[in-house]
């Protein structure tokens, strides 16, 4: 993630009603956002109606970014994964997780590799290795693509109950190697 | 669907974790996010889950959104403040050049200022370092001694090349200061690393903008930008 340390500045002066700060915000952060919304949505309309409802949201949430609990486009990152997860969710999800833009088994791989091209990101990737093959594969599927329980359970073609402990699972293992 | 405040810790903390993850249905996510509104416990267990996957968030490959995009958001926020002009969508660049983060255009400039003096360039000599949306150089744009421009691209350390996306291409305009209308400097060749522009149609002039945008394959169709502008940068004077 490049860090941007601008990016706290910004922020505070879009919670104190600066317009031209929420827009140097948006001129520097769009286009990583839109592909944050595009990796989940697949769909440029979709991902559009996203960003813009984050903006929204960012301009009224500004106020309660707080620089000591998490880095600033950490925090821009997951109000855009949140709202394309609603967004998801209130279509039912009906993206079939056969979606040839899924990239079938590269994706995860893919994304690893690209986490692990980041030296600064080597814990998590280290954290995420550890794990066992498919319990990490729906981990990424669920983090990165935005799929559900179901859809992951279809994917690794294993039943659904066993998909969700092992999601559990993982996380708990996580939680502890990131600790 | 789950009652979310009846929860014990290690319950609560696994919860927070799923809904990070975002495999929780709609109504267990909405009391999750009440929750963290009213309760500091939960608030804290999201921020821990949102820090330990932050990195994953960037495995998403940038993409520009719509142009137009920032009227609808400003529309959203502020529906009877939008300029005529911004409603119509006809000045989109224009905007987008005056509210540029001006801060790190300068150090970049001023950084490749610094780099490309070689003895040898005539002091009349003029740079732009072109950069994304996220101030980050991505060519570097010389005037040579006959006038012609050199378009080099940088490589980032990983290796990797500003390119268009997949059946796109990229086009290089010049924006003379004081003019309203960029003129077409050519489209680049997929993958290219370099590309010049010859004197006659590069007409170089101090603070003349060049910028590259994403067109359909070939290049814009209408003579003027129509894909988003993705890189940006002002011809300065480098300094001997």
């Amino acid at each position: 993630m490049p860090v941007d340390p601008a990016l706290d500045g910004l922020l505070n002066r879009v919670a104190g009603g600066d317009r031209d700060a929420l827009r140097a915000l948006y001129l520097r952060q769009s286009t990583r956002l839109f592909g944050v919304a595009m990796i989940i949505l697949r769909d440029r309309s979709a991902a559009a109606d996203a960003l813009q409802s984050s903006f929204v949201r960012i301009w009224q949430r500004a106020g309660q970014f707080d620089p000591n609990r998490g880095d600033a486009s950490a925090w821009l990152g997951a109000i855009v994964r949140h709202a394309a997860l609603d967004a998801v969710r209130r279509r039912g999800r009906e993206i079939p997780s056969d979606d040839p833009n899924l990239g079938d088994a590269e994706v995860a791989p893919d994304a690893l590799a690209r986490l692990e091209a980041s030296e600064a990101k080597a814990r998590l990737h280290d954290c995420l290795q550890r794990l066992d093959g498919r319990n990490r594969e729906g981990i990424l599927l669920a983090f990165v693509h935005g799929l559900s329980h179901p859809q992951i359970a279809e994917r690794l073609g294993e039943p659904l109950g066993t998909v969700k402990s092992w999601i559990r699972r993982g996380l708990l293992m996580l939680r502890t190697c990131m600790a | 669907m789950t009652d979310v405040r009846a929860l014990s810790g290690e319950e609560r903390d696994l919860l927070a974790g799923e809904y990070v993850l975002g495999t929780l249905d709609q109504g267990t996510s909405e009391q999750v996010e009440a929750a963290m509104a009213r309760d500091p416990a939960w608030l804290a267990s999201v921020d821990a889950w949102e820090s330990h996957f932050a990195a994953l968030i960037d495995v998403a490959p940038p993409e520009a959104p719509p142009p137009r995009l920032w009227t609808q958001v400003e529309a959203a926020i502020w529906p009877h403040a939008v300029p005529k002009a911004m409603r119509r969508g006809l000045t989109w660049w224009a905007w987008l050049l005056r509210g540029w983060a001006l801060g790190a255009t300068v150090a970049a400039i001023v950084l490749a200022v610094m780099l490309v003096r070689p003895p040898s360039v005539p002091s009349h000599n003029l740079v732009a370092v072109l950069v994304t949306d996220a101030s980050q150089p991505a060519f570097l744009a010389q005037i040579d001694v006959r006038g012609g421009l050199q378009l080099a691209a940088a490589t980032s350390a990983g290796g990797i090349r500003p390119t268009a996306a997949a059946g796109r291409s990229l086009q290089l305009w010049g924006l003379p200061p004081g003019t309203k209308t960029p003129r077409s400097l050519g489209v680049l060749p997929p993958n290219a690393g370099s590309f010049r522009v010859s004197a006659a149609q590069t007409q170089a002039v101090p603070d003349m903008v060049i910028m590259i945008s994403q067109e359909p394959e070939g290049g814009s169709p209408t003579g003027l930008p129509t894909g988003p502008v993705m890189f940006y940068g002002r011809l300065v004077a480098a300094v001997k």
